[in-house]
């Protein structure tokens, strides 16, 4: 156990005062149940929820990354790629509170496994895997036997309902919608035609539930009455042609309310075959069927959401809820629980905020403590707070911890809900409001930023960036060129004096930094120089060294077809491969990609690009 | 360190009470046979296992394998389809080798013995996994998972933390190429620029305090210690170093037959101090980095007598780093080892249903896969000259399908059809009017007869069961292994010539490939059960997408019929949710249904909403 520990200093510094150690809730199959009744009550009490989540894989290629220069169209193009390709492994939750400097917490970790439950090929037709992901996994102990094994499955409400309408199963009618329409000649046709049914075979039910037939007569009985059986009691369909009809019949059975039951069998593809009438027999009779019927479709709901419940009680709760890589997550958990990606991110967040109004991105937070700006990891981001400032956070977690057995899993979600309180300690603003469980407004300008590369709230008012950050500066799209179709082992500082000498354009102050091996970014200091070089390439006028370059294969191409790139999904292994091929697409898809909305422009001139970080 | 010790005695243990559990969870009759472990094989006991493979493969008269994958298709539609043509099938298996990992790889060499008239059985059962080993700037391994295969391992007790934690990783024949190739790119470049590479820490600042006392201890260190060596050159002077702290970090050794001193224990700032104080103030020291022989890393510095010993030095570095990288590369290849033996011993390769594995082995480690199926063949025949499948043997031979007796030729019903004894440890099942071929196992040092691991799903028991079923379907066809000469390759025989090199391209409908010729053979007569519908004409038919999902086939139909004949429809086939094949009686149809397409979809007037076809063309189409 002392070696287990060392492997987790992390764990270490997480302990303030007690030596406790911080157990997780390891949550499979076999003990969902039980811990879904333990959440429900541990969310109600709590004031933020901190998630964090288990993927089978991320990038495939270097710039896949979210960049500096990447707009929230484009880093959402990338996450929404992610999100669809890989699975999630284990879903880790933590509803805390902070009282003063205390963080009280339930950590939870939900191990899934996309398991056709309900063999009708959902949640997951297939998954990527990247084998460095499993390999990085496996280093700290994972499980992956437990997991494929007693992992939770799941449908997203998407999938549920298509999953209702395959499965068929009959569904209660408890209330029914008087219609306004008036009833034709055929409808009451209908009606007095099936009223007169029912009356007959509930009398003929009723009559012979006294005497005992004999075999032959009761079944003979039953074939002209057309009753089967529900169970231990009576029933018989009544078949529809069109939903109008279904409408009259339920109307119709109001009547017979006091001992007659009906269930709607749906056909396939949605609409509904058949109505079932089931005879109880008394009024208390009819109660316990309804109780019964309520259980079963409980059940069934249940077997069809798994795990998806958690998150229908993290957004019923209205909990802001705390991540660390929100994006990355939330397009997961939206493409997963929810429904697929819509194409845009405006519609990604206008369709995310139903669900979760209050998303705060601890890396929101951090933009507000320089040095920890460009920090992703988050002990590394806890031991910096912890030298340079005095925030003691006491953490208690109510879970007791049983299993000595070095399960280590899902521990991430605790440190972001400790970085959390740390930075909300440190930035002075109080968390919670006592008899308010909105969100406070200090944290409100937080809330719902996505986009790893956008900047703080303050930041983008006032402009002065210059205090931390002296290497950013800001830049508009429209100056930025990519470059490709040079040698493989060519470094920025090349390709910079290389260019230099080219042409006039690079006369003036201009950058080149690597994206990956194949391409290269330039940014143009001085407006419209990036036009003119982009017109110089294309025209035949070229001459001097740049001409050499171009014969030799070099390529440039606007910020523009970079992100065509990304909304057509053009995921090659080299961005220099991806951008040929986007210049290959007919034009006619240019023309739509021009008419996108007005955002662009804001987009456009807000961008920072930090050029170190590449 | 601990997590991994951890992790192997976690699958170890698994494995271990898997096989004790196996025996007494397997369905009645209960084998009667000894039953003792497959042999697995992780990254832990690969050497070994595969230099005693390599002897029994040496041996062997056949040998059977069968592969466990993460997935078989990528998406419902990818599924084998009858509408299918043999280019079509041969894309779908390329798109299922490509996207899906190989989790084991079971390998069996079969021995036939004189002295005891039975065959004997070396069941290895590899696990295999896609790890990346060496660093390369590509793209990321990736692969894909089907979650009803993973699903279907799991029900089956499959071993994933096995798999992942132990399993052997791999590099094809193409990878170590390529790998080898970038080495002797780099090692070109670095060699024609030594001397700049030398010069490239000369731009450090010393702006700190600390760095400035740090670099003048660096410097009177060394010098005292060349001056020192200097001296003892002539006298027999013993360098001392002041105190027990500097003895550690400071060790003189010898390197390339130089006096060295080996740093330890500085930060990597320190480092680049130190190699800036040698290279600044010493002319007849050069500092060096490099990486022993179980890849740590060492910082020298090394005493050279003049400027040609020092690019000797370099040069001598410089080897040793290319020497390493290519050991790295070497056993990266790790379980391709195994491949290459199968296919250097170019010994009969027995598989059952085995198109996709081929094309498994093919594109995980030869290459890419080839864009049609004719130069995939060719290519493979080439590593692999005698493949024999044994579901096609069954269905292709009279003599064994009354043998099978109608029943499934899936592996474990034909291996409870045709090798009863073996599957049950009974010799008094089935009507037996041939004798029954013994078959031992011989896993490390034990050997029986009578052996049942009953681990089914496993790839080296299902390549066990394979083989078995191939021994007794060669008795069946009339090969007396008793009068067969160890020196005669069985995929010669005459009685089985027939069938070497024939795969099913697809079981779904029959078609057969020929490896040596590449042809695609139509089922062998009335033989095959599935090909009970009517010719399929691949210019009759169209492709449909794109229409309301709603739209039943029967709907499709109508409208399609309404506008061309009753009779113009042969059949509708849902590919999926989102598209349809309609096969036309005639093939004038398909141009004159994509002409009236093109024509109502170019006017927006009324005529083209009111057209019956106006609920299909929401969508589009296309040729097949």
């Amino acid at each position: 156990m002392a070696a287990l520990l060392s492997l987790l200093p992390q764990r270490r510094c997480l302990c303030t005062k007690s030596h406790k150690k911080w157990s997780v809730k390891q949550v499979t199959k076999t003990n969902f149940e039980e811990s879904l009744s333990e959440i429900k009550t541990h969310i109600a009490h709590s004031d933020f929820i901190a998630v964090s989540l288990q993927r089978t894989g991320s990038v495939s290629a270097p710039w896949h990354r979210f960049l500096p220069f990447d707009t929230s169209h484009t880093a959402y193009a990338k996450a929404k790629r992610a999100a669809e390709r890989f699975q999630l492994l284990q879903f880790a939750v933590c509803p805390f509170s902070i009282r003063d400097s205390k963080l009280l917490a339930h950590p939870y970790n939900f191990h899934l496994f996309p398991r056709d439950e309900l063999k009708i090929g959902m949640p997951s037709y297939s998954f990527s895997c990247q084998t460095s992901y499993l390999t990085s996994m496996a280093r700290e102990g994972f499980d992956f036997n437990a997991c494929i094994y007693d992992g939770i499955s799941y449908l997203s409400r998407a999938q549920e309902s298509a999953a209702i309408l395959q499965m068929r199963n009959p569904i209660p009618i408890t209330h029914v919608v008087k219609s306004s329409s008036t009833p034709s000649v055929a409808d009451s046709v209908f009606i007095e035609r099936i009223k007169s049914r029912v009356k007959y075979w509930r009398n003929a039910c009723k009559d012979s539930s006294g005497n005992r037939d004999e075999p032959l007569l009761s079944s003979l009985r039953k074939l002209v009455l057309g009753t089967e059986e529900y169970g231990s009691r009576p029933c018989m369909n009544i078949d529809v042609c069109s939903e109008r009809q279904v409408q009259l019949v339920l109307e119709m059975l109001e009547e017979f309310s006091d001992d007659l039951v009906p269930l709607i069998i749906p056909a396939k593809g949605g609409a509904t075959q058949a109505v079932r009438v089931i005879l109880t027999s008394s009024k208390e009779d009819k109660v316990l069927l309804q109780n019964e019927l309520q259980n079963l479709q409980e059940e069934q709901t249940k077997k069809v959401r798994g795990f998806r419940e958690v998150i229908d009680l993290i957004s019923a709760s209205h909990r802001p809820v705390v991540s660390h890589n929100s994006l990355n997550d939330f397009t997961f958990i939206h493409s997963k629980f929810l429904t697929p990606l819509p194409p845009n991110v405006d519609e990604f967040m206008c369709s995310l905020h139903l669900v979760f109004p209050h998303i705060l991105d601890v890396q929101q937070l951090m933009k507000e403590i320089g040095p920890l700006r460009k920090v992703t990891n988050i002990p590394t981001a806890i031991s910096y707070l912890k030298d340079h400032f005095f925030a003691p956070i006491d953490m208690e977690t109510l879970h007791q911890d049983t299993a000595n057995d070095g399960k280590i899993h899902g521990h991430n979600v605790l440190r972001i809900a400790h970085l959390f309180a740390k930075l909300c300690s440190i930035l002075q603003i109080a968390p919670t409001e006592s008899g308010n469980k909105s969100l406070v407004p200090a944290l409100e300008e937080y809330a719902n930023i996505l986009n790893p590369c956008s900047m703080s709230p303050q930041e983008s008012t006032d402009g002065d960036i210059s205090i931390w950050t002296n290497n950013t500066r800001k830049v508009s799209c429209e100056h930025l060129v990519f470059l490709w179709g040079f040698k493989r082992t060519m470094t920025a500082g090349i390709l910079k004096s290389l260019l230099q000498g080219s042409h006039d354009v690079f006369s003036e102050e201009f950058d080149v930094r690597l994206v990956d091996k194949s391409c290269a970014i330039v940014v143009f200091w001085k407006p419209g120089l990036s036009k003119t070089f982009l017109n110089v390439m294309n025209s035949k006028e070229i001459c001097g060294s740049l001409r050499e370059l171009v014969s030799e294969g070099l390529r440039a191409a606007c910020y523009a077809t970079y992100k065509r790139v990304c909304s057509l999904g053009i995921w090659e292994a080299d961005l220099a491969e991806s951008l040929e091929k986007a210049l290959e697409e007919p034009d006619c898809l240019r023309k739509t990609d021009s008419g996108t909305n007005p955002l662009e422009v804001y987009w456009f001139s807000d961008l920072v690009i930090n050029l170190d970080e590449l | 360190m601990n997590a991994h010790h951890r992790a192997t005695r976690r699958a170890l243990s698994r494995a271990l009470s898997r096989a004790l559990a196996r025996p007494f969870s397997t369905s009645s009759p209960k084998p009667s046979g000894a039953a003792f472990p497959l042999k697995h094989v992780t990254k832990s006991n690969f050497e070994p296992a595969l230099a005693e493979l390599r002897q029994h493969l040496r041996a062997a008269d056949f040998v059977a394998i069968d592969l466990e994958m993460s997935g078989v298709t990528s998406a419902p539609w990818r599924e084998s389809l009858e509408f299918d043509r043999s280019d079509v099938r041969y894309l779908k298996v390329k798109d299922s080798a490509e996207k899906f990992a190989v989790l084991q790889f079971g390998v069996c060499p079969f021995r036939w013995d004189p002295s005891t008239h039975s065959f004997v059985a070396h069941p290895h059962n590899f696990y295999v996994f896609p790890r990346q080993e060496l660093p390369v700037d590509g793209p990321s391994y990736e692969f894909l998972c089907q979650t009803t295969s993973i699903d279907f391992l799991a029900r089956y007790q499959f071993d994933f933390n096995a798999c992942i934690y132990e399993g052997i990783s791999y590099l094809s024949r193409q990878q170590e190429h390529e790998a080898l190739r970038r080495l002797n790119g780099a090692y070109e470049d670095t060699l024609s620029d030594t001397r700049c590479n030398l010069k490239e820490v000369r731009d450090v600042r010393l702006d700190r305090m600390a760095d400035i006392l740090f670099t003048e201890r660096i410097k009177n260190r060394f010098s005292e210690w060349r001056d020192g060596l200097l001296r003892d050159r002539i006298g027999g002077f013993q360098l001392q170093w002041n105190s027990n702290d500097s003895k550690q970090q400071f060790q003189t050794i010898f390197f390339k037959m130089r006096p060295a001193i080996s740093l330890t224990g500085f930060t990597s700032h320190q480092f680049k101090l130190i190699q800036w104080v040698i290279n600044k103030h010493f002319e007849d020291l050069t500092y060096v980095h490099v990486t022993g022989e179980n890849f740590c890393s060492q910082q020298l510095v090394v005493y050279t007598e003049s400027k040609d010993d020092i690019d000797l030095l370099m040069k001598e570095v410089k080897d040793e780093h290319r020497r390493g990288a290519e050991m790295k590369i070497q056993s990266a290849i790790g379980f391709r080892q195994v491949i290459d033996l199968l296919s250097s011993e170019q010994k009969l390769i027995v598989g059952h249903n085995c198109f996709l594995d081929i094309a498994h082995v093919y594109s995980k480690f030869l290459g890419p896969l080839p864009l049609t199926g004719e130069e995939f063949v060719s290519s493979i025949n080439k590593y692999f000259p005698h493949i024999v499948d044994t579901k096609l043997l069954l269905n292709a031979n009279y003599v064994l399908q009354q043998r099978m007796n109608k029943s499934s030729t899936s592996l474990s019903s034909a291996f409870a059809r045709l090798c009863s004894q073996i599957a049950f440890g009974s010799e008094s099942k089935g009507l037996a009017f041939l004798q029954p071929v013994q078959v031992e196992v011989q896993v490390d040092d034990i050997r029986t007869s009578n052996w049942n691991s009953g681990a089914k799903h496993e790839a080296g028991y299902d390549a066990f069961m394979t083989g078995c079923i191939f021994a007794q379907a060669c008795s069946h066809l009339g090969i007396d292994f008793k009068l067969h000469l160890p020196s005669e390759n069985l995929a010669h025989n005459e009685k089985l010539y027939k069938q070497i090199n024939h795969l099913y391209l697809s079981w779904t409908n029959g078609d057969i490939i020929d490896l040596s010729t590449g042809k695609i053979e139509e089922p062998l007569g009335t033989k095959y059960p599935k090909k009970q519908y009517s010719k399929i004409l691949f210019e009759n038919i169209i492709l449909i997408w794109g229409f309301p999902s709603k739209l039943k086939a029967q709907e499709i139909r109508q409208c399609i019929s309404k506008v061309f004949s009753p009779t113009s429809v042969t059949s509708v086939y849902h590919l999926d949710e989102s598209a349809v094949f309609v096969q036309f009686s005639k093939a004038g149809f398909v141009s004159d249904f994509l002409v009236l397409k093109e024509t109502l979809e170019r006017s927006d007037g009324p005529i083209s909403v009111l057209h019956p076809l106006a609920k299909l063309l929401e969508g589009r189409g296309g040729w097949y």
